[in-house]
């Protein structure tokens, strides 16, 4: 019910923007539209599956690479060179999602953490490929198909991520309410009941992480596009942290939280950036004050005001009749 | 054929010997309970058959095929459920979605990512019938960490019977509840056993409802079988007696 209330206020809003903002706000609109998506992909494990990612950058990163190297040597449309991206993204995450499933809790997160630091350090060895420390620059934003041009424009632009964030929250809220959906929220829950009921977890949670992955791939290869430059900070731990502290600051487990929380920081990053170099000192006050005072995140708060306290029918006796006794 | 069989199940820890040379065998339709004090090494049989624990040697054979050794979601795809000693649920999901998960986990389409609203409508069937069964109905809407410890473990064992078991095995499903809830528990378990072809491996420590509910009863004493026969052979075997009483060596 929220949801649709939040969403019949906000697309309106959405889809007016460009022409209300001036130019170079739109910018920062994008960039946190890109970032909401980032944070949605990283929340189908967090909030879904409890896999603490510390290497979620390498999804960023790979997906914003792949765009990079598609769209500079195969000149191939940009609708066209983004969608490819996430298939690559994709390729390389199965193994890795294969490795890290191996472990849990804090393993897992450093197991994460590795692989984006192995990318990282990878641009660099593979200078002629990657372009080493000055990463991939001047990436066109090549026509077509059909000779379409529309995107090529900075309000074209963010037609494009806004419907990529909406077609991929769609996507991704489908599958948290399908039967694989309801899995994750078993393994959430009590993994070790789950697999007893005859649950392979291990394969959900490779599932889980590929499907991070590829929606963390589009986010980054939208970056690219949008950018025009592709360069190893993507890759850097510090995108993974704080794309992590959006999910839990946006509200983990409800998808459009974390988008709430990508958008928010960028926003507060962006304004306070411009008044203070000590942003990074608010930054973290604003997540000490989420995880201790409010938890459930941003999402949590707006949604607690909708919900109602559940009725718990009295307990006790088991037959309708003997409620009386109890 | 009985359906299940355990041959020669030892299990070491270390230095100790939690299972000895486990013999038992349980046929289709039938109760068995398996009793004994206190680390006697009831629930480590328990997880060998689940196979939550691999046999040092020995081997467990379900419905004529050796299950030692296979992961654990195999072994309860091939029709085993099981509840735990400790309570196992899904604290945040509402009753009717633990039970619902526990469903889904036997249908062909469970792996579907989108869509998918036939396999939730044929699981909180499933459901609705498992949680009417244990008389949980008027909870089906409430968090399951909302529930009273009893019917918590009812719940469980609903979870269980949603999963439309072969073998159900529970591990003391009455402890930690109160008299009434108990003998409620009793007579929800009496009903619902011996209907169909479903076979009962049971964890007690209460000897009450071990009698009341068992056809055979197999006793464990510091990892070996001691006795094993129907209720009222057992009650009068000397060496349970002796191993109840907290007696000698």
């Amino acid at each position: 019910m929220s949801g649709k209330v939040a969403f019949a206020l906000t697309a309106p809003v959405g889809v007016l923007l460009p022409f209300v903002v001036p130019q170079y706000s739109l910018t920062v609109l994008i960039e946190a539209l890109i970032f909401g998506l980032f944070a949605m992909s990283l929340d189908l494990m967090v909030g879904y599956c409890r896999l603490y990612s510390f290497g979620h950058s390498a999804a960023y990163g790979l997906g914003a690479y792949s765009a990079a190297l598609i769209l500079t040597h195969l000149q191939l449309p940009l609708l066209i060179g983004i969608g490819l991206a996430v298939p690559a993204t994709i390729a390389v995450a199965i193994p890795i999602a294969w490795i890290c499933t191996r472990s849990t809790g804090v393993s897992f997160a450093m197991l994460t953490l590795a692989f984006a630091q192995l990318g990282y350090a990878m641009l660099f060895r593979f200078r002629d490929i990657t372009g080493g420390s000055d990463g991939i620059v001047g990436i066109p934003r090549p026509p077509g198909p059909f000779g379409m041009t529309w995107f090529q424009g900075k309000i074209g632009y963010y037609y494009l991520v806004l419907g990529c964030l909406f077609g991929s929250y769609l996507l991704c809220r489908a599958i948290v309410r399908s039967p694989f959906g309801a899995v994750l929220s078993g393994i959430r829950e009590n993994e070790r009941k789950t697999v007893s009921l005859g649950y392979n977890t291990r394969a959900y949670k490779i599932a889980t992480v590929v499907l991070a992955y590829g929606f963390g791939g589009l986010a980054g290869a939208l970056y690219a596009g949008f950018a025009g430059f592709a360069s190893p900070e993507l890759f850097f731990w510090l995108v993974s942290g704080r794309v992590l502290i959006m999910v839990v600051v946006g509200g983990a487990g409800t998808l459009i939280g974390p988008i709430i929380g990508g958008v928010f920081f960028v926003f507060v990053e962006h304004e306070l950036s411009q008044v203070t170099d000590l942003w990074p000192l608010v930054f973290g006050s604003i997540f000490i004050a989420f995880v201790m005072f409010a938890p459930e995140g941003i999402w949590g708060i707006v949604t607690a005001r909708f919900k109602q306290k559940p009725i718990v029918p009295s307990s006790a006796g088991g037959e309708e009749t003997s409620d009386a006794a109890a | 054929m009985p359906l299940l069989e355990c041959r020669g199940l030892v299990r070491r820890f270390g230095a100790l010997v939690a299972v000895d040379a486990v013999d038992m065998s349980l046929d289709a339709g039938k109760i068995r309970a398996v009793i004994g004090p206190n680390g006697a090494g009831k629930s480590t049989v328990f997880n060998l058959i689940t196979s939550v624990l691999k046999p040092t040697t020995g081997e467990v054979i379900f419905a004529g095929e050796k299950i030692t050794g296979l992961p654990v979601h195999v072994v309860a795809q091939k029709g085993i459920a099981r509840t735990f000693q400790l309570c196992h649920i899904f604290p945040a999901l509402t009753a009717r979605e633990n039970v619902r998960i526990a469903a889904q986990a036997r249908d062909a389409q469970r792996w579907r990512f989108v869509g998918g609203g036939r396999v939730r409508n044929r699981s909180a069937a499933i459901a609705d019938e498992a949680l009417e069964h244990m008389r949980l109905t008027r909870f089906a809407g409430v968090a399951a960490a909302m529930l009273s410890h009893g019917d918590q473990r009812l719940l469980e064992v609903a979870m269980a019977i949603a999963q439309k078991p072969r073998l159900l095995m529970l591990d003391e499903p009455t402890q930690g509840l109160s008299l009434e809830e108990t003998d409620r528990a009793v007579q929800i378990l009496k009903g619902m056993l011996g209907v169909g072809n479903l076979s009962v491996l049971l964890v007690e420590h209460d000897m009450e409802v071990v009698f009341k509910l068992a056809d055979d009863i197999t006793v464990l004493h510091r990892g070996r079988v001691i006795a094993d026969g129907p209720p009222a052979a057992v009650k009068a075997n000397a060496d349970v007696r002796r191993a109840y009483l907290g007696g000698s060596e």
